[in-house]
């Protein structure tokens, strides 16, 4: 039986984001990496090109993470106390693409760190690590107004992706950041429209949208899942249609999601029947990973070491394909 | 010093003045008008007020008569305060210099008396006088004095079904004996029967006057009809009072189910008989020749006055008591016109679509024409029709009353002292008041305006959100923004007029209903925007919102501009149009019947397309091509 061609042909291309500099671009990075550029939905390479594999970045918090559970917590014993040791270890042992520093302390419910602090921390990180590094704010827009105003121009050169700029709170960020040579993140709640509107507000205050990776929040497997999953791909695939506006790299963050979940936090012992918590808690995550991948993002930030080596391993064998 | 309750209408105003003064004074102190042409002279009779309760001493009260007396009406200028008094004044004096265009409409309406010309309907009022001069009865003629009327009646009309009240026919034998047996029948229209619902002594069938009322969620409007002449003489407007018991439809439904149907009920026939009450006394047409009123508005609206049940409106499947109610007695719901006088409806569509779209489409005879139409009627309850004589198709959007001045703090409605027009230019802001006085506040058209001459100029981004570094009108109070449109010195007495961040959002949300609304009929239909041959824009706001700037905002649909007709007020115009031509009633029934409701609830994508409206213009440019180019241009 002949199968029939189902090939589409797109109109449009995905931008490519760089993301890190090396010292002939002005920066400290050993290598960059570049995130989009595709001309197809995920992995079809049959039908388009996908010049760039997705990229994983690995979580490390300027705080020690309290919150996380035990199993996603013992990776990094030792070292969660001290950020830049931590992403040390991260960058030497787990091998991930990206870390992803985020600001936790600085929220002014929590700690309340200091701007100057968090300046200072992320010039050392720089120092200590050679991959590419993304900052994130702790999500109060007043006080990420305040760090980014000195750690965006403390990171400047290293082409850092700085996140994250939302409806109510872009105009500090994305002028920050096209001053010092950094990328953001546009976040928006789980809406098409809303991530569009973001990018248009960014684009109307002269912010090139070949410079801003999408982030439509990307909740954890049995979570809202199936929904973001259609927002994503409705999103790509308005992207590949034309829309200059939706055309751009997509960002999943699901360390925080995944680990919040009763699935990947409660021990074997009190759900034997749910089996061992120490494979299941990096699967969760791991497979909530692959499920974005599926649907078109092109960043997943994470926090298990097993659940990034599988979803690596998935990616390589995802990108095999490759020019065929 | 004495304190004087001055209550107008729903409002009230206090006042301390000194012993001995005069109500006329210490209104004018409240800074309340009270009518008075003789200048306190006690001559001209026109400040009549109601003392309620208190202590007074009353001079002269010749132009009053006994009945008023003691029901405790007493001149202002003529009485003097001599302790804490409470006193009603008359409508009028809460009413500013109303906006609403009589002479247009009343000129639209003069093409409806040329009978059965071209699409237009005959003249034939729901409710007619005839003068009659009866031969007297003998011998040889001696039908009884009931059969003697309906053979005369017959006479002038065919009229098949006829019936007449006790109260009518027993008076009748000394009336027509008293007056030479010329007599005047007032006939009404009841479904296929005709009713005498009066009968008076000699010739009074040049007087005849009804009402025509749009009841609006915000704004009642009333427009007084001469039934003889067919032109409209005067009009006059003012807030819903059931605003109170909530300023969305479900709100007042919960009311009513929580408390009852009384509160809702008197209060709309309060405000129609308020509004009633300013129309006659300024025209000086006496109530008993008020012989109709034709109601037309959303379907809630007539439940309410009607004293109906409402609650399944806003249940699931949004079914309404009745969409015709039939005619009844005015007097049965509290409106005070002639006694025996009928209250009609413009017939409903559905639960949400109501009385108010009927007459849209009767006056502006989409139901009639081959060219497709879509009419958008901007209110706080939106409803959008789209269609042609073959089919039409229709939903509602609810907006809230943004687009009426309410929910505003600087808000009012479109009459005297409000800000209709803004411009701004060079950094300047420019507005023109209504009056041509000093602001007051700014009405819907006003903000409109605003809206999208804010967003022209940089002020407000896509979002809607106010951008402080733009303009140093733009202030922080109280943890939101505002913009000042209008410094304190520059205003009537009211202060600073500023609008808020939220009310921005309020309206860009009221824009994105609508919107969404039309989107979705149109995708639901598989229609493009060019398949339209013209989209006819309703509302209280007529002609004075500026098309160019509702494109800007959003708020109508990227079509061009010889496309768009506005066309005022066809709540009321269909209403008129009603009560001056059965052929135009039975027609409203025709297309009650005819349009299909489309129940946007239940659309799986309203939301995501209402999202997408919250944006200026639009999240989706390409629908918005003409106001994108322009924008770039502006960069």
């Amino acid at each position: 039986m002949q199968i029939p061609d189902v090939k589409s042909e797109w109109d449009n291309e995905i931008s490519t984001v760089k993301i890190g500099a090396t010292e002939k671009e002005g920066g400290t990075r050993s290598a960059n990496i570049s995130v989009g550029g595709e001309t197809t939905l995920p992995f079809l390479h049959f039908e388009g090109s996908t010049p760039h594999r997705p990229v994983l970045a690995m979580e490390v918090w300027d705080i020690p993470p309290d919150s996380w559970p035990p199993v996603a917590r013992e990776q990094i014993e030792g070292v969660m106390e001290d950020p830049v040791e931590w992403a040390q270890k991260c960058e030497e042992e787990f091998e991930p693409d990206l870390v992803c520093l985020k600001l936790k302390g600085c929220d002014p419910f929590g700690q309340d760190k200091s701007p100057e602090e968090a300046a200072k921390l992320v010039e050392k990180v720089i120092e200590a690590t050679s991959i590419p590094l993304i900052v994130w704010g702790c999500g109060d827009d007043d006080k990420d107004n305040e760090v980014f105003t000195l750690v965006s121009p403390a990171a400047a050169g290293e082409n850092c992706l700085l996140g994250t700029i939302t409806e109510d709170n872009y105009r500090t960020l994305a002028a920050l950041s096209k001053a010092d040579g950094h990328k953001i993140v546009a976040e928006s709640p789980v809406d098409i429209n809303m991530a569009k509107q973001v990018n248009t507000l960014a684009l109307d205050i002269g912010f090139e949208l070949e410079n801003l990776v999408i982030f439509p929040n990307s909740p954890a497997l049995g979570y809202g899942i199936e929904y973001v999953y259609s927002i994503m791909e409705r999103t790509r695939l308005a992207g590949l249609k034309g829309d200059r506006l939706m055309a751009q790299p997509i960002l999943a963050n699901i360390g925080g999601e995944v680990w919040g979940t009763k699935e990947a936090k409660i021990p074997e012992e009190e759900k034997p029947e749910w089996g061992d918590h120490r494979k299941r808690g990096p699967m969760w995550e791991a497979t909530t990973a692959f499920t974005y991948l599926q649907s078109g993002a092109d960043i997943v930030v994470m926090r298990h070491p097993e659940s990034i080596k599988a979803t690596k391993l998935m990616i390589e064998r995802l990108m095999e394909g490759r020019g065929e | 010093m004495p304190k004087v309750k001055f209550s107008v209408m729903d409002r009230l105003v206090d006042v301390e003045v000194p012993e001995g003064t005069t109500l006329l004074d210490a209104a004018s102190d409240a800074d309340l008008h009270i009518n008075s042409i003789c200048g306190g002279e006690g001559i001209c009779g026109k400040c009549k007020v109601k003392v309620e309760e208190g202590d007074v001493r009353a001079g002269s009260t010749t132009t009053l008569s006994r009945e008023e007396i003691k029901s405790g009406y007493t001149l202002a200028c003529q009485t003097f305060i001599q302790g804490d008094v409470k006193v009603r004044l008359p409508p009028e004096s809460a009413a500013g210099q109303g906006k609403i265009l009589v002479d247009e409409d009343a000129q639209r309406f003069k093409a409806l008396t040329s009978v059965g010309v071209g699409s237009s309907v005959s003249y034939e009022p729901l409710i007619e006088k005839h003068y009659l001069d009866i031969p007297e009865p003998s011998l040889k003629d001696n039908l009884s004095d009931h059969r003697r009327i309906y053979r005369e009646l017959r006479r002038k009309k065919d009229i098949p079904i006829m019936q007449t009240g006790l109260k009518v026919f027993k008076r009748s034998s000394s009336l027509l004996r008293e007056n030479d047996w010329k007599i005047t029948a007032t006939l009404g229209r009841r479904g296929d029967t005709t009713e005498v619902i009066q009968l008076e002594g000699g010739d009074t069938s040049d007087t005849n006057y009804g009402v025509a009322v749009d009841i609006g969620t915000t704004t009642v409007v009333a427009h007084l009809v001469d039934l003889v002449s067919s032109e409209t003489i005067d009009a006059e407007a003012k807030y819903n009072s059931q605003m109170k018991y909530g300023e969305e439809i479900t709100r007042r439904i919960h009311h009513v189910e929580e408390e009852g149907r009384e509160d809702l009920q008197d209060t709309i026939a309060e405000d129609i008989n308020d509004l009633i009450y300013v129309l006659v006394d300024r025209k000086g047409v006496n109530l008993k020749d008020l012989t109709s009123i034709m109601c037309s508005g959303n379907t809630a609206m007539m439940h309410f006055l009607l004293g109906l049940e409402a609650s399944n409106i806003r249940k699931k499947p949004y079914v309404p008591n009745t969409t015709r109610p039939p005619p009844i007695r005015a007097a049965e719901v509290g409106i005070k016109i002639n006694p025996r006088g009928l209250l009609y409806f413009m017939p409903a569509i559905g639960g949400w679509v109501g009385g108010d779209v009927t007459s849209g489409v009767l006056s502006t005879g989409i139901h009639k024409s081959e060219k497709l139409s879509m009419l958008t009627d901007i209110g706080t309850n939106g409803e959008i029709l789209i269609g042609n004589k073959d089919w039409m198709m229709s939903c509602a959007a609810s907006a809230g009353p943004a687009f009426e001045g309410s929910g505003i703090r600087s808000g009012m409605r479109a009459s005297k002292g409000a800000i209709d027009k803004v411009e701004i230019t060079d950094d300047q802001l420019m507005y023109s008041v209504i009056g041509s006085t000093k602001p007051k506040g700014i009405c819907g058209s006003g903000f409109i305006d605003l809206v999208a001459s804010l967003f022209e100029g940089g002020y407000v981004n896509r979002s809607g959100k106010l951008v402080p570094e733009n303009s140093d009108r733009i202030q922080q109070e109280d943890g939101e923004l505002k913009i000042v449109m209008v410094e304190s010195s520059e205003t009537k007495g009211t202060g600073e007029l500023a609008v808020y961040q939220s009310e921005i959002k309020n309206l860009i949300n009221a824009k994105a209903a609508i919107y969404a609304g039309a989107r979705i009929l149109m995708k639901s239909l598989e229609l493009e925007l060019e398949d339209l041959d013209r989209l006819l824009i309703a509302g209280g706001f007529g002609s004075y919102l500026d098309r160019e700037k509702a494109k800007t905002l959003g708020l109508i649909p990227d079509i061009p501009s010889d496309k768009v007709k506005f066309v005022g007020n066809t709540s009321i115009i269909g209403a008129k149009m009603s009560l001056l031509s059965q052929q135009a009633y039975d027609q409203s029934h025709e297309i009650s019947e005819s349009v299909t409701y489309y129940d946007l609830i239940d659309y799986p994508d309203y939301f995501e397309e209402f999202t997408a409206a919250k944006f200026l213009p639009h999240t989706d440019l390409s629908q918005f091509s003409s106001v994108a180019v322009k924008n770039r241009e502006g960069d």
